[in-house]
C-alpha cells in the first residue's frame, strides 16, 4: 500500500493560523461557512464553544457566517445557554417535521444541512473541554486553500512525523484501534492512512454532504468516509492535526454500543457495494450481560441502524437550495 | 476629570458588547496551567494573544515577564503600567478547563488570576474600540513568580530594570469589584520545618513527634502579645506533616505570615518567633528551622493622594462602593519604589483558591471601565509630581 496520500494530504493546524489569509480566500471565492454543533445535554461545554468561535472566527475574523446548534431534545439547559450566547438553536425534531422522527447525532448533522446556509459546513462535537478556535480554522484551512480538497477530517494528540528518524506513535481511541482500523486494514487498506476516522470534527463542502446518506447514530463518521471514498476517491479528503482534544471518557459498555453501530454501518456499506454477501439479515440488538443478584441478566439495546437518504433527494431541500 | 467620568457609563456598554472576546481571553489563558516557577507555556500564549491584538510592542524582559506596549502620543510622558500576575497556586495536574454558564465562569485559578490576565490581554482591543489614545505608553505586564515562594520576583525584577520613570500603575485582581487597595502592610512569610531523625539513636528516650513540636510552636506564637497599634497580626496559614495515623510524625511544616503596618513591628515579632523556635528546638533536641520565604515593606498612599481620590471618583461614578484593604501583591513593589499605584478588582466571585472558584460575568464590564477610568485619570496628569507618604 502506498502512503502518498498521507504525505500529501496531512496537515498541522498551525499551517492555517494566518486567519486573514483564510478570510481573503473565503471572500475571493464568495463562500458562506456554517459551523454546526450537534448537542444532547451539553450545558457544561456548549457556552464555551460558541463563545470562543464567535469571538475569534466571527467578530475578530469573519470566517464563519453562522453558528447553528441542532439539539436532540436536551433535558438540561443546553438550548437556553446556546441561545443566550448567540447561536441559532433548533430542535432536530422540529426540522422537516413531516418526516419520521429519529434521535441521534447523524440525524442532527443531516438536518443541519437543511438549516445551515453555508457552502462549507464545519461539524464539531460539543463535549470538547479544551475547545479552541483552531478546531474550526484548522479544518477550514485545506478547504479554502486547496481546490482539490472537499472534506477534511481532524486527528489529535499524536502529531505524526514523516521524517527519517522521527517516528512517533499514531492512533485513535479504543474503538478506532480495535474495530475500525482492523476493518479498514482488511477491506480498504488505503483508508488506514486516516489516523482518526472516528473523530467528531470534520468539515466539507455542501455538494458532497448533500449527496451522501447519513446514518442516524454512531455510524455516521464511518459512513461519511466510506461514501466519500467510494464516490470521489481519497484525494478529495485531507486530515489535520488539531493537537490535543480533551473530552469525556466513555466506559467500555458505551464503546461496545458504538462499535456495534459502526460494524453495522460498515457491513451494510460492504453489502451495498457487493463486496460481501450474507445468507441472513443481521440482527439489530446489542446484548450485554450484567450480574444482578447473582444472576446474569441481558441488557438489550436496539440499534436499528436507520439511515437518512442523501438530503438532495428531499424535495424541501431541493426547493430551498435551488437544486 | 469630569469629562472622563461622564464617559464611563458609555464605556460599560461598549465593553459589554465585547463580552465574547474578553471571556475568550480569560478562558484561553486561564486553561493553561501556570504554577509559580512553571509559567513558560502561559507566557507563550500571553505573547501570542498580545501579538494577535496588535499591540505596538510585544516582548519579554530579562526575567521572562511578558510585556505589551501600547504607544502613547507623547514621547515625554513616562509610561503607565497595568499589571496582573500570571502564576497560580494550582499544579499542572489539576483540571484547568473552565465551565461557562449564562452568567458565570468556573474553574481552578479563575479568581487568582485568570480574569485579571484575560482583561489585561483584552485591553488593547477595548481601547481601540473605545477610540482612546493616551499620552503615556500603556505597559501591559503579565508578571511571573508572584505567589508564595515566588516572592513577587517577577515584578521586582521588572521595576528594578525598567529604565525610565513610571507615571503610575494599576494592578488587576479578579475580585472583588469595589476593592480599592492603596496601601500594603509590612509582611514576612515564614516556614518552620521540624525534622526528627528516624534512626533509633541514643539521644531520645522517647521519640518526639514533629507535629506536637509544631503545636508547641503555635502555642508559643499565640502567647505573644501583639499590639493593636501599630496594627499587627500573625496568620497561621498552612501546615503539613506525618505519614499515617498510627505512626509518630518525623517531619512537619508550618507556614505563617507576620503582618503589620509597621515594618519595625514585623521585625520585632519575627525576632520573638525566632527565639521561640530556637528555644523549642533546643529543649526538645530536634531539628527545628525557621525559614523566611518572602517579605515586603509597609508602604502606602494617603487617602488624599490624587490617584486614590481619582479612583474613588471613578468608582462612585460607576455606582461602586470603594472598600479599602491592604494588599500584599504587586502593589507593594510599586509603592516601595515610590510609584503611585492601586490594586482594583474586576468582578464578584466565590470559592476563592478552590478548584470550583466561580466568577460572575455581568460585572466584568464595569470592572474594566473602572480600570480605564483610572488610567485616564493618571494620563491626565492628576497623579504627577506627587511624593508618596
Amino acid at each position: 500500500m502506498k502512503s502518498s496520500w498521507l504525505e500529501k494530504n496531512t496537515f498541522h493546524y498551525s499551517e492555517f493560523n494566518n486567519l486573514n489569509r483564510l478570510v481573503e480566500e473565503k471572500q475571493r471565492k464568495n463562500l458562506k461557512i456554517s459551523l454546526c454543533l450537534p448537542t444532547l445535554n451539553e450545558e457544561k461545554t456548549i457556552a464555551k464553544e460558541i463563545l470562543i468561535m464567535k469571538s475569534e472566527l466571527m467578530t475578530r475574523y469573519p470566517l464563519l457566517d453562522e453558528i447553528v446548534v441542532i439539539d436532540s431534545g436536551s433535558t438540561d439547559k443546553t438550548r437556553d445557554i446556546a441561545s443566550a450566547f448567540g447561536a441559532d438553536v433548533y430542535e432536530a425534531a422540529e426540522i422537516l417535521p413531516h418526516l419520521e422522527t429519529f434521535k441521534g447525532k447523524g440525524e442532527n448533522l443531516w438536518k443541519a444541512l437543511y438549516i445551515a446556509q453555508g457552502d462549507i459546513i464545519v461539524y464539531l462535537d460539543t463535549d470538547i473541554k479544551n475547545i479552541h478556535h483552531r478546531f474550526a480554522y484548522g479544518l477550514l484551512g485545506p478547504l479554502l486553500l486547496f481546490d482539490h480538497v472537499k472534506y477534511v477530517k481532524a486527528f489529535y494528540d499524536r502529531p505524526i512525523s514523516i521524517g527519517k528518524s522521527k517516528i512517533r506513535p499514531t492512533g485513535g481511541g479504543r474503538v478506532t484501534e480495535l474495530v475500525i482500523r482492523p476493518l479498514f486494514s482488511l477491506f480498504f487498506p488505503e483508508l488506514t492512512q486516516i489516523l482518526q476516522p472516528l473523530s467528531g470534527e470534520y468539515a466539507g463542502v455542501r455538494e458532497l454532504f448533500e449527496k451522501i446518506p447519513f446514518p442516524i447514530g454512531y455510524g455516521v463518521e464511518t459512513s461519511i468516509i466510506l461514501d466519500i471514498y467510494e464516490k470521489w476517491g481519497l484525494d478529495v479528503i485531507a486530515q489535520v492535526d488539531l493537537d490535543k482534544r480533551i473530552h469525556r471518557n466513555q466506559d467500555t459498555r458505551a464503546l461496545g454500543k458504538m462499535a456495534f453501530a459502526i460494524l453495522q454501518t460498515f457491513i451494510r456499506r460492504k453489502r451495498k457495494l457487493g463486496l460481501v454477501d450474507f445468507r441472513e439479515d443481521l440482527f439489530d440488538e446489542m446484548i450485554q450481560y450484567n450480574l444482578v443478584k447473582n444472576q446474569y441478566m441481558p441488557d438489550i439495546y436496539k440499534i436499528e441502524g436507520h439511515e437518512r437518504p442523501p438530503i438532495i433527494e428531499v424535495p424541501e431541500y431541493r426547493e430551498k437550495f435551488k437544486r | 476629570m469630569d469629562d472622563h467620568l461622564d464617559k464611563l457609563h458609555g464605556f460599560v456598554d461598549t465593553i459589554t458588547s465585547m463580552k465574547e472576546t474578553i471571556i475568550t481571553n480569560i478562558v484561553l489563558i486561564g486553561q493553561i496551567p501556570a504554577p509559580t516557577f512553571k509559567e513558560k507555556k502561559r507566557i507563550g500564549v500571553f505573547m501570542e494573544r498580545l501579538a494577535e491584538f496588535q499591540v505596538d510592542e510585544c516582548t519579554t524582559d530579562g526575567y521572562r515577564n511578558p510585556i505589551g506596549i501600547i504607544k502613547g502620543t507623547s514621547e515625554k510622558k513616562p509610561p503607565i503600567f497595568v499589571v496582573a500576575h500570571l502564576d497560580t497556586i494550582f499544579s499542572k495536574d489539576i483540571d484547568h478547563y473552565y465551565t461557562i454558564k449564562e452568567n458565570s465562569i468556573t474553574g481552578a485559578g479563575i479568581m487568582d488570576n485568570s480574569v485579571g490576565v484575560g482583561v489585561l490581554l483584552s485591553l488593547p482591543e477595548i481601547l481601540r474600540k473605545l477610540n482612546l489614545r493616551f499620552e503615556s505608553d500603556i505597559v501591559l505586564a503579565g508578571v511571573i513568580q508572584s505567589l508564595g515562594k515566588g516572592n513577587l520576583r517577577g515584578i521586582r525584577h521588572l521595576l528594578k530594570t525598567w529604565a525610565t520613570p513610571i507615571r503610575g500603575a494599576v494592578c488587576i485582581e479578579a475580585t472583588e469589584l469595589g476593592r480599592l487597595s492603596y496601601y500594603t502592610d509590612g509582611m514576612i512569610r515564614c516556614e518552620v520545618e521540624c525534622n526528627i531523625s528516624s534512626d533509633n539513636g541514643w539521644e531520645h528516650k522517647f521519640k518526639p513527634n514533629a507535629i506536637l513540636i509544631l503545636n508547641e510552636v503555635i502555642n508559643q506564637i499565640l502567647k505573644l502579645r501583639l499590639p493593636q497599634r501599630p496594627r499587627s497580626r500573625v496568620i497561621i496559614g498552612k501546615t503539613s506533616g506525618g505519614f499515617k495515623h498510627g505512626v509518630i510524625a518525623y517531619n512537619a511544616t508550618l507556614g505563617f505570615e507576620i503582618q503589620s503596618n509597621s515594618d519595625k513591628m514585623v521585625k520585632s515579632i519575627f525576632n520573638n518567633i525566632k527565639d521561640v523556635v530556637e528555644g523549642i528546638g533546643h529543649e526538645h533536641e530536634v531539628d527545628l528551622k525557621l525559614k523566611t520565604l518572602s517579605n515586603i515593606h509597609a508602604a502606602r498612599l494617603n487617602f488624599a493622594h490624587p490617584l486614590v481620590k481619582s479612583t474613588v471618583a471613578v468608582m462612585k461614578k460607576l455606582d461602586l462602593v470603594p472598600i479599602s484593604e491592604p494588599s500584599e501583591s504587586e502593589l507593594s513593589i510599586f509603592l516601595a519604589r515610590k510609584i503611585p499605584a492601586v490594586t482594583l478588582g474586576i468582578t464578584r466571585g466565590e470559592n476563592y483558591h478552590q478548584k470550583n472558584a466561580t466568577v460572575e460575568i455581568e460585572p466584568i464590564s464595569k470592572g474594566i471601565a473602572q480600570i480605564i477610568g483610572v488610567l485616564m485619570a493618571i494620563d491626565s496628569g492628576g497623579c504627577d509630581e506627587e511624593q508618596l507618604a
